[in-house]
């Protein structure tokens, strides 16, 4: 059986992803089974999707844990433990990371020893909230690198899952996944698919008894005030608000107001300066600044700055 | 009618440093979260939130909360339910068993409008029925965005939802829940949006002031629901003020009166061309007959304003 | 201490009262509406310190009861049948608030047909929520079940909400002698709330009822209630042990009557229990080794005793006076599972079907009860299960079906 995963941003269309890799392996005579994982999608915010195909019927279900290939729609998104890319990824796992940078350098950032492609898509997008087309292109190259679809399952999957959005996007769609296609096609098959577990040599699931424990912590209940600060929704962000302090003049805070979150505090001097851990990058204080002091610069862009002024190898802040 | 002694006469008033924590899961450019940390700023910590089934109900999700005062999630139709049980609670606790007054709290129910408009309509009435001490707050998106965006009893007539994806958008009208609840003569009601901060402020600093039921409905600009770029929610909260779709009032003592009133109206479409739910009054070609209707609403509610005097 | 005599509802509310419940968010319906009646009464009157306030539905009543058990105060409220299944929502809600109060369900019928009258569906479908139940068979467990139950509810091993349930018509409207202990000494026994942990309070913010994500805490949450609900059949039973010594009246978590010594027993819950008691003792009278067990407890369900009470008998019936559609008796279902594969477990497990929306079960019917369960026993396999029907009754139900225009021909059929 082939297990897929496809992760990116809420809004980079990693579902559609998933639905065009599916009903290319269904055409071409496999058993399938495609979902994305449910739950609060948010636009920028990490997410994911799946494939299984088998000759056979699917009696697997739910998230994979044991990915044969795992593609990735935003480079950003590799290192960030909550994004679960690494999950579960092993020395047999084929790893596609749509980047600008060559295979070896992610070979060595990540440290691992299964085989690594890059695939540098839409590099120019400014917003990677809305890489356009990324979805089918993830799912062009993974059809390459599994090898056993036909370009033309390919091609019509497309039409497909794409059809109710005119044809003048089902034409870009088409092109720039088979432009993948062929991208990776020196790679052509490397993505195999994984066995299944073994029912005789397997590690034992080390199962707890609960112990009863009273309704003060068994029930579901917070006793800490404000600290949903510890979730980082910074890493939502595919655009960041920088503000120019020449430019700014102190106003009565519009931006500090205006941002949904409250990500922007004023100092006494009356500065505003923004918390980049939770800004979600929506981009209404650059919207709103009168005096227009606030620009949207690429998040990816941002970080690579920083990395080079850090003189560190592009961790995330 | 706002009172004149506010603490909040200039833009310089608001605060400047906030209280509601980030790190929630709500969308970017979020227009509900908006209007409730300007909320929270005026209301504070010494307050109880009683949450309906909606987007906001993620706000706490274990083992994390951004408010720094309490919370308590109930069901879909029952919150103002769950705020009499905390109240009355709370009363019983002052009168006989000695609560300190500075450790009582203000109850605030917070649901959407799918909640405030259908199904938990009855429980409001009731609680306004009842006199019950405490504030509503309805972030109004147009819909039942948590679960997609499905039309709702708040879904402005001729919005593409979910379930009213057909050439004309959804064929119902909004529903007037301000006159609803004024109906019942509560001692506040008003109508905010996140983008009018002076305003909301002012608004809930008076609520604070009174007793009784106290109830807001804000206006919240969804770009995931509404399907705009999430930059433009302020902008797009501003026009929804601006062309009269949104009217800023408020009730008291039997009396309604705008407080912010648009002089030179914009026209509607100004507001709707930003909107993708909206997108098929425009294209592929302009449907003059259902713009002219939406203008028209706006047109008689407004004079129908001036003719009663403000 | 008087005795008196009260109805059903009188004991309950007494129960409320005696209990000194700080507040009885209400509403009415029949065969409930009584109770909260009554205590509105004595709130009036000024003989009762309590706040009422009557909601707009039952599904705001259980929210408002757990939301204001949830900022520390004590709370009863009352209801019955379409009010129970109205609240069901809530009902599962607040018990995984893990919100401690004290609920009385008059039991009746649930509609379609609509009914007034007695039976177990409302109760049986509350089941799983997370609401500890008590059943009761008389006027006086009425009035004694609800001081435990604020005892067992408020247990911090326990926390949960509870359920104490009377039949309506059968207890909800019938008097008789009902002994109303010394105020004393049910505040003593009751004791006062120690909220402890559960407030809504300036100086201690608490997030109450969150979100959770994934399947994990979920099923940590849940779990846990599960054990507090196990974990309550200890501590009835010392709950129990001092209500005895203290008001001399006692409630196993299980009844049983001539059971020890019986080869047949009855299996059966709340007011017609009696009936079966009545039966066993004429039965008796005639020779027949047979006896009753009554569980009181139904959640937790007092698994271990009911296994001990029934082991080596060779015949048992169940009399479910509820109905799971497609399935049976409920009762007879989950005491299956019980008895599965223990040692000594009753060859014949029979299930009858009774008492639906009111219907009487008369003595002869226990002792034809007892006649089928023997020629099983003898014939060493259980009988298919019975509903408690006679032909006079089918007869009945045509005449009924002929006003109402039902085709003749289609009733020449069928009878
Ligand atoms: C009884 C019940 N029915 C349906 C739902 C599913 N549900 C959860 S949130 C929601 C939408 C609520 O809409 P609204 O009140 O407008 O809040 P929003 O999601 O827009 O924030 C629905 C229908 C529910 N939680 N409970
Ligand atoms: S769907 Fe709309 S209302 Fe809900 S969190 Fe997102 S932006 Fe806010
Ligand atoms: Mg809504």
């Amino acid at each position: 059986m082939y297990r897929i995963r496809f992760h990116g941003r809420g809004g980079q269309g990693m579902k559609t992803a998933s639905r065009i890799l599916g009903s290319a392996f269904f055409e071409a005579g496999y058993e399938v089974q495609d979902a994305p994982r449910y739950g609060a999608e948010r636009r920028g915010a990490p997410i994911f999707a799946y494939v299984r195909a088998a000759r056979e019927p699917i009696n697997e279900r739910g998230i994979i844990q044991h990915p044969d290939l795992v593609i990735v729609a935003d480079d950003t998104l590799v290192p960030v433990p909550a994004s679960g890319v690494l999950a579960g990824v092993s020395a047999c796992t084929v790893l596609l990371i749509n980047s600008t940078e060559a295979a070896d350098v992610w070979q060595h950032r990540l440290n691992i020893s299964g085989p690594i492609i890059t695939l540098p898509v839409a590099a120019e997008v400014e917003d990677r909230a809305d890489l356009p087309y990324i979805g089918a292109t993830c799912a062009g190259a993974a059809a390459q690198l599994i090898g056993v679809i036909p370009q033309q399952a390919l091609i019509h999957a497309i039409e497909t899952e794409l059809g109710g959005l005119g044809s003048a996007v089902v034409e870009r769609n088409l092109e720039n996944a088979l432009a993948a296609y062929e991208l990776v096609a020196p790679h052509h098959g490397l993505a195999s698919e994984g066995a299944a577990p073994h029912a005789q040599d397997y590690e034992r699931p080390d199962w707890a008894d609960l112990p009863l424990e009273t309704a003060r912590i068994s029930a579901p209940t917070i006793y800490a005030a404000a600290n949903s600060i510890e979730v980082r929704t910074g890493l939502w962000r595919t655009l960041r608000p920088v503000i120019d302090y020449s430019r700014c003049n102190r106003c009565w805070w519009v931006c500090s107001t205006f941002c949904p979150d409250g990500a922007i505090a004023v100092s006494a001097d009356g500065q505003p300066q923004i918390d980049y851990d939770h800004c979600k990058g929506c981009m209404v204080c650059v919207a709103q600044c009168p005096p227009h002091a606030i620009a949207a610069i690429p998040e990816h862009q941002a970080q690579a700055e920083e990395s080079q002024l850090a003189g560190t190898t592009g961790d995330p802040p | 009618m706002t009172d004149t002694t506010t603490r909040f006469r200039r833009m310089k008033d608001l605060p400047s440093t906030h209280l509601l924590g980030t790190g929630t899961p709500m969308c970017a450019g979020c227009g509900g979260l908006e209007a409730l940390h300007e909320i929270y700023d005026v209301l504070g910590e010494k307050t109880v939130f009683v949450n309906a089934a909606g987007c906001m109900t993620l706000l706490s999700v274990y083992p994390f909360t951004p408010f720094r005062g309490s919370w308590l999630y109930t069901a879909m139709a029952s919150a103002p339910a769950g705020a009499q049980g905390i109240r009355d609670a709370l009363d019983i606790l002052r009168e006989k068993k000695g609560l300190p007054p500075e450790e009582d709290l203000e109850v605030v129910v917070l649901t959407g409008d799918g909640a405030a408009y259908g199904m938990g309509l009855s429980a409001t009435s009731g609680a306004m029925e009842r006199d019950l001490d405490f504030i509503y707050i309805c972030y109004d998106n147009e819909g039942y965005g948590n679960t997609g965006q499905q039309y709702s009893g708040a879904t402005p007539h001729a919005a593409r939802t979910a379930t009213s994806k057909g050439a004309h958008g959804f064929a119902g009208y909004k529903k007037d829940l301000f006159s609803i609840w004024a109906a019942h003569r509560p001692a506040y009601v008003a109508t905010v949006i996140g983008s009018e901060p002076l305003d909301l402020a002012r608004k809930i600093e008076t609520a604070r002031s009174l007793k009784g039921p106290r109830m807001i409905i804000s206006l919240a600009p969804c770009p995931t629901g509404w399907d705009y770029d999430p930059r433009d929610s302020v902008d797009i909260g501003k026009l929804a003020v601006k062309t009269g779709v949104w009217p800023l009032k408020e009730y008291r003592d039997g009396r309604v009166l705008h407080t912010k009133v648009p002089h030179e109206r914009l026209p509607v479409e100004e507001y709707l061309k930003k909107q993708g739910r909206f997108a098929h009054l425009f294209e592929p070609e302009r449907d003059e007959t259902l713009l002219d209707e939406l203008q028209a609403k706006v047109d008689v509610y407004w004079s129908s304003v001036e003719l009663q005097g403000g | 201490m008087s005795r008196t005599l009260l109805t059903g509802n009188g004991a309950a509310a007494w129960g409320a009262r005696l209990a000194h419940a700080d507040y009885i968010p209400a509403f009415p319906i029949t065969p409930q509406t009584e109770i909260i009646e009554t205590l509105a009464q004595w709130i009036d009157t000024g003989q009762m310190d309590s706040r009422l306030v009557t909601l707009e539905s039952e599904h705001s009543m259980i929210t408002a009861a757990g939301g204001a058990a949830a900022t520390g105060v004590r709370v009863f409220s009352a209801t019955s049948s379409q009010g129970l299944l109205y609240a069901m929502e809530m009902l599962y809600t607040v018990a995984g608030w893990r919100t401690p109060f004290v609920l009385v369900n008059v039991s009746r019928g649930l509609s379609a047909p609509i009914t007034l009258e007695a039976d177990h569906n409302d109760v049986m479908a509350a089941r799983d929520c997370g609401f500890l139940q008590l059943h009761c068979a008389t006027c006086q467990e009425v009035l004694d079940n609800t001081l435990i139950a604020y005892r067992l509810a408020e247990d911090e091993r326990v926390r949960l909400p509870v359920i104490v349930n009377l039949d309506g018509f059968y207890l909800s409207f019938t008097r008789e002698p009902v002994i109303i202990p010394d105020p004393q000494e049910t505040t003593a026994f009751v004791g006062p709330f120690n909220p402890a942990s559960i407030h809504f309070r300036a100086s201690a913010p608490e997030s109450q009822a969150v979100a959770v994500l994934g399947g994990a805490p979920y099923s940590y949450f849940r779990y846990e209630l599960h054990l507090a609900a196990q974990n309550a059949l200890s501590v009835y039973d010392e709950i129990r042990a001092e209500f005895r010594e203290t008001f001399g009246r006692d409630y196993p978590a299980v009844d049983a009557y001539h059971a020890e010594d019986a080869e047949l027993v009855f299996v059966m819950l709340g007011s017609f229990a009696t009936k079966a008691r009545a039966a066993v003792d004429q039965l008796r009278e005639a020779g027949w080794s047979i006896g009753l067990v009554q569980p009181h407890l139904l959640r937790p369900f007092p698994e271990p005793l009911l296994q001990q009470l029934l082991a080596g008998k060779r015949g048992v019936a169940v009399i479910d006076q509820n109905l799971s559609m497609g399935k049976g008796g409920v009762l007879h279902t989950e005491l299956a599972a019980a008895l599965y594969g223990h040692p000594d477990a009753p060859p014949v497990l029979a299930s009858f079907i009774g008492g639906l929306g009111g219907r009487d079960i008369t003595a002869e019917e226990f002792f034809e009860i007892a006649r089928v369960l023997r020629d099983a026993v003898s014939a060493g396999r259980a009988p298919l299960p019975r509903l408690l029907y006679t032909r006079d009754e089918l007869l009945e139900i045509r005449k009924l079906q002929a006003v109402a225009h039902v085709e003749r021909k289609e009733l020449g059929k069928t009878t």
